[in-house]
């Protein structure tokens, strides 16, 4: 089977064919108007255990599954009257109960599931089950509705299949101070001519190789959008204090873009660490850690944007590749699974459960049963949410939760 | 003319017209190492293919100089367990930057890659560094032995869980990526083999810092792996890894993609061509490397700049063709914003590389990274690498002059006339700006050319390996 990551043919090709519209506009070259709606992606990077997240702390079978590693009754934090968030999501668990702007989609999964990381994640970004995935469902929606975008990574992380087939590429911005082209010139006239050749020379008209083609093109995309961030204040006194953490600094960079008003409608941001094979913990621990990191950043990040005004344009969704075996293993962690929940958070979202917790006592080899397709999720999140047609963006026609 | 799979994989020979030219000599060297100096190129254009790749294949010994200094910064005292992972990225860098055999560091990358094993996790400097040598050491010799030891290799027994797993409850993160990415690739065994695979890993742990085989937590019943059935352990589950005739074609496409092309999907005979070799040859990845970079295919116009540089092969390509030395240290700081932290692979499948390396932030930070390393004002790196100084030792004045040696060394002179006439342009006028009034005829001339310099290095074409 062939990945995108493995030879890239198709999508150079893709890449050339668009080479002279692109060379008309930039990334950021028509602010959407101030209303528009802002889809904020979450990627959960490793298997999510979705069992220790939303936990069916009723149900004695999950205590019997998981003698080391469950979470007590007594600590979870109730939603609804069977269902709890782990602990570590007490924030989570304040914005659905007080301020109902949570949606927890439960047995989120696919069909015939993979337990490769690797190929789960392409699916999963992809939103497809094909054999080989080249594009990915935001890049797909972006070229069916083209709007600026950002996947704010972390210092040393590559962009996500899930933006590839964008129109323009998405550009990777990890900090505004670092988002600068930088030259060392005697004066103003100097750094002008030196930064004029370094933008003239990826101007070219297209060449035999499309591998140089595609640099040039992120060269002229970059540059562009380099001088617009520019312009953005580097200031950004936020509304509520962020955790200091990294995934919290990345959303207070969404946010202050967000409200800098240059029209993104898409970010894509990623947290990494969820492969808990072993020592995962329970109330508290590694997981424990992960989800608290999560928790509080997109609790502080959204009563930011609600203080300004933007909750009920915001949804931020999270996922992750797939959830965790439903009984731990021999070193207190858990095995690779697949059915898991997922959150919507933002002002707009139907705050409330959908979908019953997958069963734990009918599991495919130890694995929870997905109820809800993950495309489903994808196709109320384009149609509902950001008003793209899914089927477009997905190849066939999904059912849309009920989310919004 | 129509070249069947094997014929491809034939040396290259040169013809009038196909020419053994600087290009060819620089395609050699990047690919095969990490660039190549003015020098290099001179002479390997003199001296035709068959011994610049013999040359290149064999290495040169390392001088006492250079192992004494690496040893000692790999021993306990300078390289505790719990020596910062910077330093291990940079004590490996100064090996790249210095080495007389750098095909062999750069396979040892390639095979870093494969087992991508993360400091992060594992949190023990002597492991990582331990794992570095067993790739080192069959980095172009036996993948076969490579594989049966990284079972109980103890950094990877770590990153994996191996340490972790038992018999009753074994945990399946090694079995699941020894096929899936050490081996085999995805497609080639089922859920089933990993289950019954995990229970042969059980029973590993690490004792005095050394891998050691406890029989007593290890499951000794049967296990079912490939449709074969006994009592294996580990060892016996990569041994049969080996045997399926998929293992040697993953290895041969992978190192296809590393040295030849990750543009286009090459056709499966022309991987089964290298797979059958690989396979004749008991898995001696030496072989198979010779083979590939004599060849036909890789001289071909196909492989040429039909890779993206990794972001360890653009810094250590301008500081060897700058003919500079960089702190270590430093370097290996700036690589983390380039996306490539040695002994920190972002996860147990590597570094994506192609396209992936670059985005809009890391084309800004390799920008940075040539600016750092030509201005002479870089903080960390300061006047060690200089264009201007470079220029002097080679006796070249003159902007034109000045061009075309700068473009010489890093791009073989191929790149489009325009750009050439952009970057003269900039030195005509650069010579009639102002300047402070206390810069002295020789401040602007190296300003010019470190400015210049600079700007070969965002040429779109340097990008390409």
């Amino acid at each position: 089977m062939a990945t995108r990551r493995d030879f890239l043919q198709s999508s150079l090709v893709g890449f050339g064919a668009t080479a002279p519209a692109f060379l008309g506009r930039t990334a950021l070259a028509a602010p959407a108007s101030k209303k528009e709606t802002v889809l904020v992606v979450v990627q959960l990077t490793g298997g999510n255990d979705g069992l220790n997240t939303v936990i069916p702390f009723k149900n004695a079978e999950y205590y019997k599954l998981r003698p080391n590693i469950a979470i007590p009754k007594n600590q979870v934090k109730g939603i609804g009257k069977d269902l709890g968030l782990h602990p570590a999501c007490a924030a989570l668990a304040r914005l659905f109960n007080d301020q109902s702007a949570v949606c927890v989609v439960q047995g989120v999964g696919y069909p015939n599931p993979s337990q490769s990381h690797f190929r789960s994640m392409d699916i999963w970004q992809a939103g497809s089950t094909a054999e080989t995935v080249t594009d990915g469902w935001i890049g797909k929606a972006l070229k069916a509705k083209p709007s600026p975008a950002f996947h704010l990574a972390a210092g040393n992380e590559t962009a996500p299949l899930a933006l590839t087939g964008a129109p323009v590429r998405v550009p990777s911005v990890a900090s505004l101070d670092d988002f600068q082209l930088k030259m060392a010139a005697a004066n103003g006239a100097d750094k002008a001519a030196q930064k004029g050749v370094i933008t003239e020379v990826a101007r070219r008209t297209a060449s035999p190789n499309n591998l140089l083609d595609f640099v040039a093109r992120t060269q002229l995309n970059t540059y562009a959008s380099s001088d617009k961030l520019a312009a953005i204040g580097k200031n950004y006194q936020p509304k509520v204090p962020y955790p200091a953490t990294a995934l919290a600094t990345r959303l207070k960079l969404a946010a202050q873009l967000i409200d800098a008003g240059i029209g993104a409608r898409i970010f894509y941001l990623t947290l990494d660490g969820f492969d808990t094979h072993a020592g995962q913990g329970g109330a508290v621990g590694a997981h424990a850690n992960l989800l608290q990191t999560l928790s509080d950043a997109v609790s502080a990040f959204y009563r930011d944007l609600a203080e300004r005004g933007h909750g009920e344009r915001v949804c931020i969704m999270t996922f992750s590749e797939f959830g965790r075996r439903g009984y731990e293993n021999g070193s207190k962690g858990t095995d690779h699974g697949s059915a898991a929940p997922l959150f919507l958070i933002g002002g707009k979202v139907k705050a409330g459960i959908l979908g019953d917790h997958p069963s734990l006592t009918k599991m495919e080899t130890g694995n929870l049963i997905h109820a809800i397709d993950f495309r489903r999720v994808y196709a109320a999140v384009l149609d509902r949410w950001l008003g793209i047609d899914a089927k477009t963006v997905l190849g066939a026609k999904f059912d849309p939760i009920a989310a919004f | 003319m129509f070249l069947d799979a094997h014929s491809l994989w034939q040396p290259y020979s040169a013809t009038p017209a196909d020419p053994w030219d600087a290009r060819k000599v620089g395609h050699l060297y990047r690919r095969a190492g990490f660039g190549a100096t003015h020098a290099e190129i001179a002479a390997g254009v003199a001296d035709g293919p068959e011994k610049t790749l013999e040359r290149i294949l064999n290495g040169r010994p390392e001088s006492a100089e250079f192992t004494r200094t690496t040893e000692f910064m790999a021993s306990e005292k300078s390289m505790p367990p719990g020596a910062p992972q910077p330093r291990l990225a940079a004590w490996w860098l100064d090996r790249m930057l210095k080495t007389a055999h750098p095909l062999r560091e750069k396979l040892t990358l390639f095979w870093h890659n494969h087992f991508a094993t993360s400091n992060a996790k594992v949190r023990n400097a002597r492991h990582m560094l331990g794992q570095y040598r067993l790739m080192n050491e069959h980095a172009l010799g036996s993948f076969r032995k490579m594989l049966v030891a990284m079972g109980s290799d103890p950094a990877m027994m770590i990153w994996l869980d191996t340490i972790q797993s038992v018999k009753g409850k074994p945990n399946e993160n090694y079995a699941r990526e020894l096929m899936e990415l050490f081996s085999l690739g995805i497609g080639n065994y089922t859920e089933a083999d990993i289950r019954e695979a995990a229970r042969a890993f059980t029973g590993y742990q690490i004792v005095g810092g050394k891998s050691k085989f406890n029989s007593y937590w290890h499951d000794a019943g049967d296990k079912t792996v490939f449709g074969k059935t006994g009592r294996f352990q580990g060892e016996d589950i990569a041994e049969a890894c080996l045997d399926q005739p998929a293992c040697a074609k993953f290895i041969a496409a992978k190192l296809y993609r590393f040295l030849v092309a990750e543009t286009a999907s090459p056709l499966p005979e022309v991987i089964d061509a290298l797979a059958e070799l690989y396979r004749k040859a008991d898995y001696d990845t030496g072989v198979l490397v010779a083979t590939m970079l004599r060849s036909r295919l890789f001289f071909a116009p196909e492989s040429y700049r039909a890779k993206i540089k990794s972001p360890v092969e653009l810094a250590v390509g301008i500081i060897r063709g700058l003919e500079g030395t960089a702190g270590p240290l430093p370097l290996a700081g700036v690589l983390d914003g380039l996306g490539q932290v040695l002994f920190a692979p972002p996860s147990v499948k590597g570094w994506d590389g192609g396209t992936t390396w670059l985005n809009a932030q890391t084309l800004l930070s390799r920008n940075n990274l040539a600016l750092a390393l030509t201005s002479t004002e870089g903080i960390g790196f300061g006047s060690r690498c200089d264009p201007a100084k470079l220029l002097s030792n080679h006796g070249k004045s003159g902007d034109a002059a000045v061009v075309d040696f700068l473009l010489g060394v890093f791009l073989q002179g191929d790149v489009p006339t325009e750009s050439r006439g952009k970057l003269l342009d900039y030195l005509k006028t650069a010579k009639a700006a102002k300047f402070p009034v206390y810069w002295t005829a020789d401040d602007i001339a190296h300003h010019r050319y470190r400015a210049v310099a600079h700007l070969v290095l965002t040429l779109p074409e340097f990008q390409l390996a």
